[in-house]
């Protein structure tokens, strides 16, 4: 299994490579040059107390270079770590959050600032790497968000929501683990400032430095796999775009691509 | 003399003067008793009767009795004779009259018996021009007189003359407003002038238009037709800005006289104050052409500020511009990101990409004159678009449009805009060797331009807590950008000479960050950086919350669209401007937060007519802060120009002023006369009839008479004194005589 996914990854990474190249040689030059030193997005991981903040401490490096390949968008392959109480907080376009266990309550001050920092711009997507619903992460993150924004539920998000089309149409959810088939987010307004998923999405998309999965995708194999980098790949445009794609203009051409 | 003329006015009440009647006599009957005595019965009583005599005149003194002598008298009639001379009877009057006033003073000075002579003979006449008002007017005046100005309202006028006057006679052409009011205290006998049946006229009697329209949708304007005389007609109405024809609409005349109503419908495709006329081409045989057009002002507003945005990918920056314009209700966005490159690839089929074409033939040819604002946002263009595209936005920013550039390390290399129509409306060149600078954070600052700039000039509740009360406005404002985040990338930029820099780098060379200019007719606006972002977070994270960042986009937008809602000096125009003749106010305000007390006081105001002569004009503070009134009066109609000068700016506007014979009836309306006659209880006189014969029937029911009445008290007549001191004198002769005295 696990040989195959690689075969299989080297496969796409060549062919991506060999179209890059030769697309950018025929219509774009200075992106490969202007990707490193102008990057325009990366994850900033949230370091909490207690349970365990970093399940899957190579998650970054792949997911940014299938953003970089597939996308205009150029991204820092190193992740940055960062506190509730980082002064910088505000600066950071995506704030990544998982762990496996139940972890501390943050202090007032740290849920005055989480508030105030989704409130009016920021962005956090947190996953359950465990997929264990109503124990341990799971639990002490609804906990917080409840604390958060008491008037705003944590909902399962609609398959029309922006984040299933920001980049491609997706009918399905991937993840390393299926545990729902669906993202769940709290919305304001026309934006959903947190996102939340239990399939360990960055369990699929962590690699290990020779080029391995680290981890294998279950029940659904690499289709799996496949789908978490799309949906990483759409919450990352969601993140930059917002509800751009709910713009007028969009919506006959989605519609019919969705009826084909 | 008769008894029923005298008449008494008691000094003291009755009861007393009975009561010394009564003392008298008893004193006279004591007498009586004594003298009868001493002279005998006879020569008593003839005493006695000359005492009670003497008494009773002394005590009728206290009736004090008046004699009132009455004398009847006959009174001249007086006639008031009303002349219209409002400005249809300047209009031709019967065959061989040059105008309906010539046929009146015709009808009153010529002829072998002259009515004005005639009637002058017999009656007290009286002379009044009737108007806009009532006028005396001499019988020398008659000859010169000119039928201008409005038309009179005769019931105010009737309240005037009613109780001076028997009768009045009207020589009119029944263009007068009348209430009909029911009133016969004074009867008006009417003459009309003028034959409506040989009137031929069109005129557009009333035009129903809104004030106010959005560019884009469609306005429609009622006019209402007027004809005499026409019948089976078919007219064209036009509908012309200038010399353009905006529309036209044919309507057909089915009687005569009779009123149509045509719909003219347009769409104005641009925002601002539009002077508009319409108007009906002169017939044959027409009476008034000048009341065949009509001048009408509407302003042109955007329902909302359309942008076009194209984003080179999609970044922080994208986003919270897009949250800052899409949170403003009177903004539509089209926006475009570039979510993949050709060089990128697309592992999926069709149907699992939300990705649309580019659409850029329909919007850079033929949509972009829709749009109020074009912003490019890191965008690289030569991928997406051609030199042909790049100059229709040039043509559209010299049309009028607004023209942003966001700056991002897609500009490196110039971003291919060097020697292009983009590098050409673009208020920077860049710098020779390197674009973009990255990581140097570097904060911002005002410039000194910037400081007064409606886009970076803030309002103080923006700003106002960044600092101390006593920091003054613009100290406020500099303390402001001085405390934003620095940016983390920035492109190094040279602004051109004809630029304003608004915001520059802080530290070591100041590169310009905000730079705006004009170009042609549209504005220009270059920010150097794609982490203007950072001004939104940066703020909300010291609990400033997001104001800033959204009335900056805000005032960007409307700084580059030329929203007047911007203008630190705004003129509100009057629903109805009246006439000419008739003053005209419009308010004049300033914006408090772009003005300083010293710019308040340095406002003047100026209006040229339509012949463009400057015309004498007021104003004056309403008393609020800010606020003007000012004020002129037009002589006549047209498009009169209105400036506001500050020594910071100046505006503009131009308003229509309606003429005075613009919409004129001036047809005969006879039947105004009959209604006139009828309700005061006077006749409606038709010429083949006697004038004079008629007049005078019609005055001798109001000849007058009144009784004049003398009083004089009886006691100042000398025979009455003769008289009292008669009875005393006889008696005193006659005691003397028979040994009393």
């Amino acid at each position: 299994m696990k040989t195959s996914s690689f075969k299989s990854y080297n496969r796409r990474k060549f062919l991506s490579l060999g179209l890059g190249l030769a697309a950018g040689f025929f219509f774009s030059g200075p992106k490969s040059l202007l990707s490193a030193s102008f990057p325009n997005f990366f994850f900033a991981q949230l370091k909490y107390r207690g349970g365990e903040w970093d399940p899957n401490p190579q998650f970054a490096e792949a997911i940014i270079e299938e953003l970089e390949l597939r996308t205009s968008i150029d991204g820092m392959k190193e992740r940055r770590v960062t506190t509730l109480s980082d002064p910088d907080l505000f600066f950071c376009p995506f704030l990544y959050m998982a762990g496996k266990y139940e972890f501390d309550p943050f202090t007032p001050q740290e849920r005055e600032t989480l508030t105030r920092f989704l409130s009016y711009g920021g962005f956090l997507f947190a996953e359950d790497t465990m997929g264990a619903k109503g124990f341990g992460f799971d639990q002490a993150f609804r906990r917080e968000m409840k604390q958060l924004f008491p008037d705003h539920e944590l909902r399962r998000l609609a398959s029309d929501h922006s984040v299933y089309q920001s980049f491609y149409i997706i009918g399905s959810v991937g993840g390393c683990q299926r545990v729902n088939p669906y993202l769940e987010g709290i919305t304001i307004d026309n934006w959903t400032p947190v996102l939340y998923s239990q399939n360990d999405l960055s369990g699929a998309w962590a690699r290990d430095r020779f080029g391995k999965w680290i981890n294998e995708c279950v029940p659904g194999g690499e289709v799996q796999r496949s789908g978490a980098f799309k949906l990483g790949i759409n919450i990352i445009v969601y993140s930059l775009t917002s509800d751009y794609k709910k713009d007028v203009i969009h919506h006959p051409f989605i519609k019919r691509r969705q009826s084909l | 003399m008769n008894l029923d003329q005298i008449t008494i006015a008691p000094v003291f009440p009755l009861w007393l003067i009975l009561l010394l009647f009564s003392l008298g006599f008893a004193s006279t009957i004591v007498q009586f008793r004594l003298l009868r005595r001493r002279l005998g019965h006879s020569r008593a009583l003839g005493l006695s009767f000359l005492r009670l005599g003497a008494i009773s005149f002394l005590i009728t003194f206290a009736l004090n009795p008046s004699l009132v002598t009455k004398k009847e008298h006959k009174v001249l009639p007086a006639i008031a004779i009303l002349l219209d001379t409002s400005q249809s009877m300047g209009q031709p009057g019967r065959p061989g009259k040059a105008s309906r006033l010539e046929e009146a003073k015709a009808l009153l000075t010529e002829g072998a018996n002259p009515l004005l002579k005639s009637l002058s003979e017999g009656y007290e006449v009286r002379l009044y021009g009737v108007g806009e008002s009532l006028r005396a007017i001499e019988g020398k005046e008659l000859a010169n007189l000119k039928a201008e100005g409005m038309k009179g309202n005769l019931s105010e006028i009737l309240k005037e003359l009613s109780g001076k006057n028997t009768l009045a006679l009207l020589l009119s052409d029944g263009n007068l407003e009348w209430n009909d009011s029911q009133s016969k205290n004074l009867p008006i006998v009417t003459v009309p002038l003028g034959s409506s049946g040989e009137y031929k006229d069109i005129l557009i009697k009333a035009v129903k238009a809104p004030p106010l329209a959005f560019r884009g949708r469609e306005v429609m304007i009622d006019v209402t037709i007027k004809s005499y005389g026409y019948t089976g007609l078919t007219l064209p109405v036009l509908l012309k800005e200038g010399n353009k024809l905006l529309t036209a609409k044919n309507t057909r005349i089915n009687a005569s006289p009779s009123e149509v109503t045509a719909s003219l419908s347009f769409i104005p495709d641009e925002v601002g104050q539009k002077n508009l006329s319409i108007s009906i081409p002169q017939q044959f045989g027409e009476s008034l052409v000048s009341n065949n057009s009509v001048n009408l002002s509407m302003k042109v507003v955007r329902d909302k500020i359309r942008i076009l945005m194209v984003s080179g990918n999609p970044s922080m920056n994208y986003r919270f511009m897009r949250t800052a314009l899409k949170n403003d209700p009177s903004i539509d966005l089209l926006s475009f990101v570039i979510l993949r490159t050709p060089s990128d690839i697309l592992n999926v089929p069709t149907h699992e990409q939300s990705l649309i074409p580019f659409p850029v033939e329909t919007l850079f040819f033929k949509e972009i004159k829709n749009f109020d604002l074009l912003i490019f946002d890191n965008f690289k263009y030569p991928l997406y678009l051609s030199p042909h595209h790049l100059e229709s936005i040039r043509e559209f920013v010299r049309g009028g449009g607004g023209f942003a550039m966001i700056g991002g390390p897609n500009l490196v290399n110039e971003g291919r805009y060097a020697m292009t129509p983009i590098g050409e409306i673009l208020p920077v060149r860049f710098a020779e060797k390197e674009n973009y600078r990255r990581d140097s954070k570097v904060g911002v600052r005002l410039s000194r331009a910037g400081v007064v700039h409606p886009i970076t000039r803030l309002s103080l509740d923006t700003v106002g807590d960044t600092v101390g009360d006593t920091a003054g406005d613009d100290t406020h404002r500099l303390s402001f950008w001085r405390e934003m985040p620095s940016l983390d990338g920035f492109n190094l930029l040279e602004a051109k000479s004809s630029a304003t820099v608004l915001l520059e780098s802080a530290d070591g060379i100041p590169w310009p960050i905000l730079i705006v200019s004009n170009y042609g007719n549209g504005r220009v606006l270059a920010l150097a950086t794609d982490y203007s972002w950072k001004w939104y977070m940066g703020m909300v994270a010291k609990g400033k919350g997001n104001h800033a960042y959204l009335r900056l986009m805000d005032r960007m937008v409307r700084w580059l669209t030329k929203d007047p809602g911007l203008d630190p000096v705004q003129i509100t125009l009057p629903e109805r401007t009246g006439s000419a003749g008739q003053e005209i106010e419009i308010r004049i305000k300033l914006r408090e937060e772009d003005l300083s007390p010293n710019l308040r006081s340095m406002v003047s105001f100026s209006v040229l007519n339509p012949d463009g002569i400057k015309i004498e004009s007021g104003l004056k503070p309403t008393g609020q802060s800010g606020e003007y009134l000012g004020s002129f009066l037009p002589q006549k109609g047209g498009i009169y120009k209105l400036k506001v000068e500050t020594s910071a700016d100046h505006l503009e506007e131009s308003m229509v002023v309606a003429g005075l014979l613009e919409s004129l009836d001036a047809s005969p309306d006879h039947e105004q006369l009959k209604k006139v006659s009828a309700s005061t209880g006077g006749k409606f006189l038709s010429r083949t009839e006697d004038l004079l014969k008629e007049i005078e029937g019609y005055a001798r029911k109001g000849e007058g008479r009144f009784i004049e009445e003398k009083r004089s008290s009886v006691w100042a007549r000398p025979f009455v004194m003769v008289l009292v001191l008669g009875f005393l004198i006889v008696e005193w002769f006659f005691r003397r005589r028979w040994g009393m005295v």
